[in-house]
């Protein structure tokens, strides 16, 4: 993590709402490299969403630097608006970010105030929205749209301002389990585009299983920064922030106490930790099809006339699309393919090309844990 | 067979006229003292189904029932079935409209008419449970959400009602408080309230609820015990719903051959039990009974137990830690951690709230039950004395000692004094009712 640039700095920053109420953040000091998926871990009122308006130059520090790019924030409107064209956030409520009546007039909005012309606002617009699956309901008025689509418009209107950085306070908070999935999706490939992600949540499985670096903030200051197993391993710690084990990380505690083994190499998610307690010797085979939208139905056919009896699994929101119907697993697609390879079953992973890296890292990850998939 | 307490026939709802039919058709059963969660995806109707139970929307055709009977929509009607019935909203602020938390808790029972003194007494009885007595004059807008989240619930406890339904009781709260509200949920049933929810949050449900109800498309799509449920894999797709991780994970585990499929886990601890298989040697675990005066640190000292992993489960087990100044090893998810550390071979403390004993139990009784062996317990504190009792005269508190009391007395070996203490409990409740084996053998042991 040495070599990687600190995007922001934030340096022993001190912030109340009111010079009256005591500071909601002090001696604050933090950076954010660039690059990492991070999450901002901590209980009700431990400052998340303060830091984020701090990042975005929302709130001045009564007290102490915060860094962008090494240069320190300008608080002018020339400044904010460099700042805030880089840097994104979607804010926990949607209908705090969202106020036109249509759903492509809120999402063009970013871009519009950043003076871009009419059809490249169009492009981005229609790309951001078929990221967020909302293609077709551009002229519906937000009214008329669920919590779970509005949350995704909001995102959508982040994502069309094309950041560098971007923020979610709790993108999850009251979507149903599926809708959490698409949306944990759709922070994995910007963090493939090389977009630096923050993530709060309240969530510490999501997180776990997500970040590769955890900082956990606690009565507004930063308690912990850095690997989240460190972190966890200290249970007194932990409760003192408000903050609770994952689960994963509980059980994989737990049972290697019960043998008296090495808790490591730490399991982060479910086929994690079937490959460190009891996979079966053989790995089922994993047909991997990075597809994208128009080749999809094809490839995956083909694939599963290859293989019988395989479990057809789906990962990315395109290839959802076009499988999401027919296919038997069509959510965390990923994690149950590979625990299925675990097993010894066979399986086909169909997922948006983008997400190549990722599948990979995955396989990497399970020969951690001794186990080598078989993919074909 | 339990009885129904609330129930939907064919009942249909839309908000406009033209607008799509939010319930088609619901069908649906709330059995009485079951742990009843209703799942389904964004805009599956849960909220408004809530809404026409309590009879907040009228349906446009089918009946609601509550105790058998339809709902009467007159002004009476509805007040009395809401005294009975109470829901707490996802979002606190929809529900508070008092300046000062007081006047706040007891805008319900001053509704139904109590006197004033009942009133007060309910509102103090009501901040005990959710563990806000002391911000009783405080103003509603100093609070933090989780704060206001508890105040409501608050609110809908003063009016001690017979059905409790949660929209969301837990979104938007950090774990620990998450767990907490979790834990007053589990405290009403066992006090006989009968607890509807909806969430979310896949593991927390599967953890607690005895049935689910799945919604879909307006109706309702499965009704049972949520294991079977998650076996279909194409039907939990489609509801727009995930298997919990615990659950997938044993599931995948026996498929690769490492245990066979039963006995399902709940938990996550549960869970870790059935990976680790059978031990050898177990620790033991001692309880202590709390009330939210217990000298926690001294009676550790006393009874010899300084240096052992400690855990808390329960409103007034967490209170007495907190007041004495306790910091145990586990303030959350206590009898579960404390078993798992037993199974290391370490003895383990927990402190238990008396009411919460029997989540305490079903901890140990999945070991036991499933041949990882046995772990032997024993209450440190059998005679909890009665100062809370004396207190606070509330309901929530005799049912508390109760058990306890109720089989010292039904064994036949009570001290002098318990025996007239308890006397009065006594003629309130069986005590065969509280004399399971376990704790039969807990007495014992002690």
């Amino acid at each position: 993590m040495g070599d990687a640039m600190a995007l922001f700095e934030l340096d022993d920053v001190t912030f109340s709402h009111n010079p009256t109420l005591p500071p909601v953040m002090e001696g604050f000091s933090l950076s954010v490299n660039e690059g990492l998926r991070t999450a901002i871990l901590g209980a009700n009122g431990a400052g998340k969403t303060t830091f984020f308006y701090t990042l975005t130059g929302v709130n001045k520090p009564q007290k102490g630097q915060v860094l962008y790019k090494g240069a320190p924030v300008e608080y002018t409107k020339e400044g904010l608006r460099n700042l805030r064209s880089e840097v994104a956030v979607v804010l926990q409520n949607p209908d705090e970010q969202i106020f036109c009546s249509l759903v492509e007039e809120d999402v063009a909005f970013g871009p519009l105030n950043l003076g871009m012309s009419a059809e490249d606002v169009e492009v981005r617009v229609a790309k951001a929205l078929s990221d967020v699956r909302l293609t077709g309901l551009e002229r519906r008025p937000l009214q008329q749209l669920s919590g779970g689509q509005r949350k995704r418009v909001a995102i959508a209107g982040a994502l069309a301002m094309d950041p560098r950085v971007m923020i979610m306070d709790e993108p999850t908070a009251g979507l149903d389990p599926q809708a959490s999935m698409e949306v944990m999706e759709i922070a994995e490939k910007l963090a493939l585009r090389g977009v630096t992600v923050l993530i709060s949540t309240h969530d510490v499985d999501l997180a776990y299983r997500w970040a590769e670096v955890s900082d956990v903030l606690c009565k507004g200051s930063v308690e912990h920064s850095g690997n989240a197993e460190e972190f966890y391993s200290d249970a007194e710690r932990v409760y003192a922030c408000g903050l609770l084990a994952p689960s994963v990380f509980s059980i994989n505690r737990e049972v290697s106490a019960m043998h008296g083994k090495d808790p490591k190499p730490y399991p982060r998610c479910p086929c994690e930790l079937l490959a460190k307690f009891g996979g079966s010797k053989r790995s089922g085979r994993v047909r991997l099809v990075p597809a994208g939208p128009e080749e999809a139905v094809n490839a995956m056919g083909s694939a599963m006339k290859d293989m019988k009896d395989a479990c057809s699994c789906i990962y990315g929101p395109d290839v959802r699309r076009v499988l999401g119907g027919s296919a038997d697993v069509a959510f965390d697609g990923m994690d149950v393919c590979f625990s299925r390879a675990v097993e010894g079953k066979d399986s086909v992973l169909a997922y948006d090309p983008v997400y190549e890296p990722f599948v990979r890292g995955q396989i990497d990850r399970l020969k951690e844990f001794g186990f080598d998939v078989e993919a074909v | 067979m339990a009885d129904t307490i609330l129930e939907a026939r064919d009942v249909v709802y839309s908000y406009s006229r033209k607008g799509p039919k939010v319930l088609d058709g619901m069908c649906i059963k709330i059995d009485k003292g079951v742990k009843t969660a209703v799942l389904g995806s964004n805009g599956a109707g849960k909220s408004t189904l809530f809404s026409v139970l309590n009879a907040l929307y009228k349906p446009q055709s089918g009946t609601v029932l509550y105790k058998g009977e339809p709902l009467s929509y007159r002004h009476k009607g509805v007040i009395k079935m809401r005294s009975e019935v109470s829901i707490l909203f996802q979002n606190p602020n929809d529900m508070m409209f008092k300046p000062y938390v007081e006047q706040d808790v007891a805008y319900g029972p001053e509704n139904m008419k109590l006197p004033k003194d009942e009133v007060d007494k309910r509102v103090e009885e009501a901040l005990f449970t959710v563990g806000m007595e002391e911000y009783r004059k405080s103003p509603i807008m100093k609070l933090s959400y989780g704060q206001r989240k508890r105040v409501t619930l608050a609110g809908v406890l003063a009016m001690r009602p017979s059905v409790l339904i949660m929209d969301e009781p837990t979104a938007g709260l950090d774990p620990q408080m998450a767990y907490e509200v979790m834990e007053i949920a589990e405290q009403l049933h066992s006090s006989g309230v009968t607890v509807v929810m909806s969430s979310h949050d896949t593991d927390l449900v599967y953890s607690w609820a005895d049935e689910i109800r799945v919604l879909g498309g307006g109706r309702c799509v499965y009704s049972g015990p949520p294991e079977d449920f998650y076996g279909d894999r194409a039907e939990v797709q489609r509801a727009g719903l995930m298997p919990p991780s615990v659950f997938s994970i044993n599931e995948a585990l026996s498929r690769s051959g490492a245990f066979p499929l039963e006995p399902l886990p709940r938990t996550r601890a549960q869970l870790s039990v059935k990976i680790s298989g059978k031990g050898d040697a177990y620790g033991r675990m001692h309880v202590i009974l709390a009330d939210p005066e217990t000298d926690v640190p001294g009676l550790i000292a006393s009874s010899g137990l300084k240096g052992i992993s400690t855990g808390v489960c329960g409103i007034s087990a967490r209170m007495a830690a907190e007041s004495s100044g306790f910091k145990a090893d586990f303030p959350y998810n206590g009898p579960e951690n404390c078993v798992s550390k037993c199974m290391t071979g370490q003895d383990s403390v927990l402190i238990c709230d008396p009411a919460m004993l029997g989540v305490a139990e079903s901890s140990v009784r999945f070991i036991e039950a499933n041949g990882y062996g046995s772990i032997e317990t024993d209450v440190v504190n059998p005679g909890l004395s009665d100062r809370g009792l004396s207190r606070r005269r509330t309901g929530r508190v005799i049912k508390a000692v109760c058990p306890i009391a109720a089989f010292r007395i039904a064994s036949g070996r009570p001290r002098v004094g318990m025996r007239k203490r308890f006397r009065r409990v006594l003629q309130r409740r069986k005590p065969e009712r509280f004399a399971t084996s376990w704790l039969k053998r807990v007495y014992v042991l002690s």
